[in-house]
Formats: C-alpha cells, structure tokens, sequence
C-alpha cells in the first residue's frame, strides 16, 4: 500500500504535520503525533505516534511511541510499541522496537533489537526525573 | 460599567436604528453605560484608558473586527472585560466569539459568558486572530530547537482564533497558537496542488532575506525579522455559546 499525500495530509491542530517541500533541521521534540512528508536532519523525538512518507529522506535518530515508516532513514531507530515498515522503507541504521512488521520490498541495514527494553527507556528518558529531597 | 466604544465606520445615517434599538434594549436588560464615539482624530487609547481609570470594567467594542483591535489595544489591563456588538461588514472575530450581528448581541452581552483567551504577538505587536503573509520562503526557527524552511515561496498563517474548514478550529485556550503553511507542489496529473505544514508551537523566529510584509488581524507590519510568541490568557472576553472555536 503506498503512503501517500492523500492519508498523510490529513490533520488536526494536535498533530504536527511536515510537508513534503519542506526540510527541517534540529531537534525536533513534539509531545503529540507527528506526520513528515518532508526532509529532516538532526534529531525526531516525539512522545506521540510518527508517520514517516514514502518522499520523505530522514538523517536522524528517531524516538517516537509507535512508528509507520514509508521512507528513507539513516540514524538509529527507538521505537517503545510497534514499527511498520512499508513497502517503499529504506533503513540505515539500528532498529529497536517492541512488535516489528516489515513489508516486502523494505530495506534494513542494521541491527534490529526486540527485547522491548531500548523503547521503553528512551521514551523514559523524555519524563522529567522525579524531584527527591 | 459599561464603555461602549462607537466605531466611526458606525456613526453614519445607516446604522442610525440599529443604534437606537441597541441602546433600548441595553436599557432593557439594564447594562447601558458610557458611549465615547471615535473620530479621525481622536485617540482611542487614551480615552479607553481614562474611562477605565474612572471604573470602567467593561468595555465593548460597537464596530467591527478593527474596533475590537483598538479595544484590545487600549485595555492593558486583564481585570476589564472586552466585548462586542458587531456591526455592518468585517466581523469574523465575532463570529468564532459566537456574536450574532447587532441588537442581538446585547442578549449575549448581558448573559456574560466570559472567558480569558490566549493572545498572541509579533514584535510585541498582539493579535487575536491570526497572522497571514504570502509568497514567502523564511526560515523559521521553532522553540529555540529546529529549523523549518520550504523549497518554494509558500503562504503562512499563524493562528490563535480561527475557524476553518481545511484546517479546523484554532483553539485560544490551549496556551499555543497553530503554525500552517501551504507550499506549491507541482503535479503532473493535477496542475497545482498545496502541501501543508502544520505545527503547534509556543515559541517562533521568522527570519527572511527578502522584506516580507506580515498582515497582523488586518494590520501591516513589515520586516525581515520577526518574534512571535503566546500570550497565555491575556484577555478576558464575553462569548456566546454558539461560539465556534472548541
């Protein structure tokens, strides 16, 4: 099933949604669901769900709750829940996730890691530690 | 006590009734108050002010959506309550606010439905609604963190108060305002489709080469470097309950 503008565009105002046309650079945090359609280089962490499009070339580590990927990733990927990887996926890098489905045709290029433990900690690590007096 | 403020726009022999039977039913419902009617050349700040001085704690903009603007702008303080009966053409904030047109809106005024909303601003200068430019290619900078720019010129619109069928309701209550921008994609099926950006944010840095001239709630403000940001509950304003932004 292709990825396309037509299931991705679709959005509300709690949903940030990169266009393709659009390239981002940093680290992008979000605490909601994120859609990229675009370019991005840096770092995604997102406490929500992430979609990444069939256009889409990411060069970034990403952290998200559960994870479709249609695109291109280089970086390393920490998923807490479940990974899709679609047909037109393309990873360079280390995969960790809790449940990963792959689609025939998907590319992985790495390490793949499913004892549930890398997702869970690496969203752990976006709450703020607990104050102890 | 009630101000309210008369736009000049409204002076005229055509709102001449409407004006009489707005008056007697505020009589009616017993919130009539002081009437200051606005002129080329008299200072609407400064008369607000004095009028807020003496006690005012109301104050309700009878015009349009530039009326409101000159309320807002005039009433610093976040204890007096902002309100208004629209009146003739312009008046899409009081539509969200859920404001029906004319002596209608008294019923909604005297029913008080007050509620602190979100402003935001640019270069210090406040908004409530949104935020429009077109043809720009800017790098904007999000929370101090990341970067976004687009290939191609693209329309922006930065939104606080808003209701839209593409884009949904913009929510003035949530502590954020809502980024969006469409940028021309070309297609060979379909001449020219728009993709949009859409992100939340509290914090934004416009930064552009090239001059862009922002239109703020109808206002120009022109530059190449611009600081947005939200004001959280900022003003307090009577609603209706037919309003159109939750």
């Amino acid at each position: 099933m292709a990825f396309g503008i037509s299931t991705m565009a679709k959005h509300n105002g709690e949903e940030t949604v990169i266009a393709h046309g659009v390239r981002v650079e940093g680290e992008f945090n979000s605490e909601g669901n994120v859609v990229i359609e675009g370019d991005v280089q840096g770092i995604i962490r997102t406490a929500g769900d992430l979609r990444i499009g069939d256009a889409s070339k990411i060069t970034a580590d990403v952290t998200a709750a559960n994870a479709v990927i249609a695109g291109e990733v280089r970086g390393n990927i920490t998923i807490a829940g479940k990974l899709e990887l679609l047909a037109t996926s393309k990873i360079i890098g280390d995969v960790a996730a809790e449940t990963i489905s792959v689609m025939a045709g998907s590319q992985i290029n790495g390490r793949i890691t499913m004892d549930g433990t890398a997702g869970r900690k690496a969203m752990k690590r976006e709450e703020p530690e607990p104050e102890v007096e | 006590m009630y101000l309210y403020v008369y736009d000049e726009s409204v002076q005229g022999q055509r709102f001449e009734r409407e004006l009489a039977l707005i008056e007697t039913r505020l009589t009616d419902l017993g919130i009539s108050g002081k009437i200051a009617r606005l002129a080329l050349f008299r200072d609407a700040e400064e008369l607000i002010k004095d009028e807020i001085r003496r006690g005012t704690q109301t104050v309700v903009a009878v015009g349009n959506d530039q009326t409101l603007r000159k309320v807002m702008d005039a009433v610093a303080d976040p204890s007096v309550v902002i309100a208004i009966i629209p009146l003739g053409q312009g008046n899409n904030i009081a539509e969200i606010l859920g404001v029906p047109q004319g002596v209608a809106a008294c019923d909604v005024l005297s029913a008080r439905l007050v509620e602190e909303l979100d402003l935001g601003s640019v270069n210090g200068m406040r908004f409530l609604h949104m935020v429009t430019a077109e043809g720009v290619q800017p790098a904007c900078t999000f929370e101090g963190n990341y970067t976004l720019r687009p290939d191609t010129r693209s329309s922006l619109m930065i939104r606080n108060l808003a209701q839209s069928a593409d884009f949904g309701a913009a929510n003035p209550t949530d502590g954020k305002l809502e980024f969006i921008m469409k940028t021309p994609r070309r297609s060979w099926l379909i001449k020219k489709i728009e993709a949009v950006t859409n992100v939340p944010f509290a914090h934004l840095q416009i930064r552009s080469d090239d001059l862009i001239t922002l239109q703020v709630d109808g206002e120009k403000l022109e530059g190449n470097d611009f600081d947005i940001k939200v004001l959280p509950r900022q003003i307090r304003i009577v609603t209706g309950k037919d309003r159109k932004y939750v």
